[in-house]
């Protein structure tokens, strides 16, 4: 009996020791799937649709624009221009409507899944575990990797849904069966390294934020390097550095031209050695820190960091740079890229009789559009930057500062400073780089000046659309950040994109970045900058008053 | 007689039927609260009774419904500016900005109310023992809540309104609090502190005020409470005749062996006293009633209908 007795207990002792640590840091890795999928499903299921949704609507515009074969023919011929080699890659089979797809929407597709790849690995990755939300998981009968390695497969799971969609849709559209595999699976590829490489950031930073920066990061290299060999490349041959680029990988897959399926194994290859990697460095590293260490600060505050305005710059201030450093790299790209662009399309007859017949020059044109990027970008920029007010209020961080002697208005008005001064300057940079780059390019300095006041032409309809995101701030404040997105992503997608969907011209031609002269393609007129500084300041008004009388509103 | 004698100068804080509606729900529904200037009050109530909420109308960041609030004789919310220059603010759910450190945050949120005195925030660094050199999200919860209380005890605020500020502390700071909060009145300072922990308010503060469901239910000094409320009796009789249940005044008895415990109202306390004497009692002692006791009868209703056991 006695012996019976050990030996149960050895068996128990054997079940809850011996046997488990062989699987238990994967303990519970069912239920965290499970949870995750949970949490995340309406997230998820949104951005499946957005994605896949974008094919059959550029499939039909460009069917509609090139009806004949013919037509693709001639396409074609002057499709493959360095403005196309940098933007979105070599035009390898412009001649057929995959190609034309391929080329009208794989890079914008590839890059919203990687962002948005990136961002839902952090969310349920490194910020659970700023928050210390992953703690209380962990505290359970949870292994040490099971939440992380559920959230791999979760997004994982994700990308190859969105691909399978893309794929499938592309194949009821009547478009080939093997090209449509390919596009879908190259799509995939590209999320799923983007996945490892978020995996990899949430293992180095101790933020959510520094995550998603540190891959956001890599996402900006690996575009630059491929539009670098792209630009160095022909139509059956990009150059070697596009080879360094795992964007450039999914390219190479070259969906509805040579339908390679090797260039996915570096892919998912890449994606499953970096999550291994980031594995391996949670289970040496403490619950809530990062590999990169945090350094102690400083003792006390300086005096600039006492004024609202002086904390705002403070807190906004890595974001900031990183801003800059994205319009300064882009305006030098298509500055100088520019001008290689319109010798192109200036010596094809069919462009140029496109342009002329809209009255406007082909270089005037395609400038006047990389002066908007620079709006764009500010505009994005501005968001961003006055939203920082509610993540203020709705983390709770609002009400100590209130309770100081400061008022409402004062409060909101320093912080609201820092997009509005940031945009300004960031319009001058923009505009400089570009007109520097641009003029170096076509040996005339004066591009300079030209498009530095092109740029800052735009700073009333940049600041129309933070006039926007105050008020919804001060109306809807729970809502405020996803309308303040969802405005943005509206305008900029009718501005740049609106021909491409058939939108009647009116509103083509009247939103925040539509409505401003579009220097120097056309002439300035100071009216409709007069109407949109006037509607900005009245939105700026209506919140800023309704924001001084409403209660605080904390929580998201 | 001397609180009498308060009650006619400006009282810190004076609320009277303070009414807050979000949307459809009644949040607080004529609560009333007075904090007389140069005094410590407490501020009492289970979760979700309203005292954040409170707090954050005195503060002027939630607007009250037509009700008269006065914080060091102004209103809240149109002078709020002004106010926030003479009060100090701990809220008991302290969110810091991850990547700054506390020293920067001490100064940051003690400028807003117009600037720190340097060699009190050093002093209370010290006795909280803070490192102000480490990021906020170093800090533990006991570590952000200092970051907040020293940023508040080291201005030269009238009026002090702590939410629950030693949540986080241990029994060794929250001594240190104790201390601080002392000398915050010995300067003829006021002090509005919301907490759960009884022997804390019972140790500091001068009055309670005590609310359930957004109405007050109790308010006064401890001992004005204390009277209102039973004293606990215990006593130990060897006389087997001894038939405390005839005796007129005593409640809730309950007998084991030679010990008796019952509970006798304070106006009944002498005539209970001599009838006992005839049975000649080995020990007794008697216990005027607790904070906890007071806070627990107050929801025992609500506790019991809920079938939790009340002792």
């Amino acid at each position: 009996m006695t012996a019976g007795t050990v030996r149960a207990t050895g068996g128990s002792r054997e079940a809850l020791v011996g046997r488990l640590p062989a699987r238990s840091s994967l303990q519970g890795l069912r239920d965290m799937v499970v949870f995750l999928a949970r949490r995340n499903w309406l997230r998820l299921l949104v951005w499946v649709v957005v994605l896949v949704g974008m094919i059959p609507f550029v499939y039909e515009s460009q069917r509609a624009a090139f009806p004949t074969a013919a037509d693709r023919e001639a396409y074609a011929s002057i499709a493959n221009t360095p403005s196309v080699a940098a933007l979105t890659g070599t035009a390898y089979a412009a001649n057929t409507l995959g190609g034309i797809l391929v080329l009208k929407i794989w890079m914008t597709l590839a890059i919203t899944l990687a962002f948005v790849t990136v961002f839902l690995v952090t969310r349920n990755g490194r910020a659970d575990e700023e928050s210390g939300r992953t703690e209380l998981l962990r505290a359970n009968v949870v292994g040490r990797h099971a939440y992380t390695l559920a959230n791999y497969l979760v997004v994982g799971a994700f990308n190859v849904v969105a691909g399978l969609g893309i794929a499938g849709t592309a194949m009821a559209l009547t478009l080939p069966v093997m090209g449509s595999l390919v596009l879908g699976a190259s799509l995939t590829g590209v999320g799923l390294f983007f996945l490892g490489v978020a995996a990899i950031g949430s293992q180095m930073s101790s933020s959510g934020r520094g995550a998603n920066s540190f891959a956001a990061t890599v996402i900006g290299i690996a575009y630059v390097l491929r539009s670098i060999g792209d630009l160095n490349g022909t139509v059956t041959k990009p150059g070697w550095i596009s080879w360094l680029s795992p964007i450039g990988w999914g390219q190479e897959m070259r969906a509805f031209g040579l339908n390679r399926w090797w260039p996915l194994m570096f892919l998912v290859v890449g994606a499953i050695l970096l999550c291994w990697v980031s594995v391996k460095v949670e289970a040496r590293r403490d619950l809530g820190f990062g590999v990169l260490p945090d350094r102690p600060g400083p003792l006390a505050a300086r005096r600039f960091l006492l004024s609202p305005f002086g904390l705002a710059v403070r807190l906004q201030r890595s974001t900031i740079v990183g801003w800059f450093i994205a319009m300064v790299v882009m305006a030098l790209l298509y500055g100088s890229v520019a001008s290689a662009m319109v010798d192109l399309l200036g010596t094809n007859p069919v462009f140029s009789k496109v342009f002329e017949g809209q009255g406007q020059s082909i270089t005037n044109s395609v400038v006047g559009l990389l002066v908007m990027l620079n709006a764009i970008v500010a505009s994005a920029f501005v968001v961003e930057s006055a939203l920082q007010l509610r993540v203020e209020e709705s983390s709770g961080r609002a009400e100590p500062q209130l309770a100081g002697s400061v008022s409402r208005l004062r409060w909101a008005g320093e912080r609201l400073l820092v997009p509005v001064l940031g945009s300004f300057l960031m319009l001058i940079v923009g505009g400089a780089v570009l007109g520097a780059a641009y003029g170096a390019s076509q040996a005339d300095p004066s591009q300079l000046g030209v498009l530095l006041g092109a740029s800052i032409t735009y700073w009333p309809g940049v600041l129309l659309t933070a006039g926007v995101c105050v008020l919804l701030i001060a109306f809807v404040p729970r809502e405020a950040a996803a309308f303040s997105w969802a405005y943005f992503s509206l305008i900029v997608i009718i501005s740049v994109f609106g021909d491409l969907f058939s939108l009647p011209p009116q509103i083509i031609n009247n939103t925040p970045l539509t409505a401003t002269p579009r220097l120097p393609a056309e002439t300035l007129s100071a009216v409709p900058l007069l109407i949109l500084a006037g509607i900005a300041l009245l939105l700026w008004a209506i919140g800023l008053l309704r924001y001084t009388r409403r209660d605080l509103v904390q929580g998201a | 007689m001397s609180i009498a004698n308060r009650e006619n100068s400006n009282p810190a804080i004076e609320v009277v039927g303070l009414r807050k509606s979000f949307g459809s729900q009644l949040a607080l529904d004529g609560l009333d609260l007075r904090v007389e200037s140069g005094q410590i009050a407490g501020f009492l109530g289970p979760n979700g009774s309203g005292k954040s909420t409170t707090i954050r109308i005195l503060l002027g960041l939630l607007r009250a419904e037509a009700t008269t609030v006065r914080v060091l004789g102004g209103d809240p919310w149109r002078d709020a500016v002004g106010l926030h220059r003479r009060i100090a603010y701990v809220p008991g759910d302290v969110n810091l900005w991850p990547n700054l450190t506390g020293g920067q945050i001490i100064d940051i949120l003690g400028g807003l109310r117009g600037g720190v005195n340097k060699a009190r925030r050093d002093e209370l660094l010290q006795r909280f023992e803070l490192d102000p050199s480490k990021k906020a999200r170093a800090y533990s919860k006991g570590n952000r809540q200092k970051v907040a209380l020293v940023s508040a005890l080291a201005s030269d605020a009238e009026l002090l309104i702590l939410d629950e500020p030693t949540s986080g502390l241990d029994p060794i700071m929250e001594a240190a609090f104790r201390a601080c909060i002392r000398d915050v009145q010995a300067q003829g300072r006021s002090v509005l502190l919301s907490s759960h922990i009884f022997a804390e308010v019972e140790n500091l503060c001068d009055t309670v005020t005590i609310i359930r469901q957004g109405k007050t239910v109790e308010s006064g000094t401890l001992a004005e409470l204390r009277h209102l409320q039973r004293s606990t009796v215990s006593v130990i009789m060897d006389d087997p005749a001894a038939n405390l249940s005839l005796v007129p005044g005593v409640n809730d008895l309950v007998e084991q062996g030679g010990r008796a415990v019952f509970t006798v109202a304070d106006a009944d306390l002498g005539s209970v006293l001599s009838d006992l004497a005839r049975w000649k009692p080995r020990a007794l002692v008697a216990s005027p009633p607790s904070l906890e006791e007071l806070f627990l009868r107050h929801y025992s209703t609500e506790l019991v209908a809920d079938g939790v056991n009340v002792p």
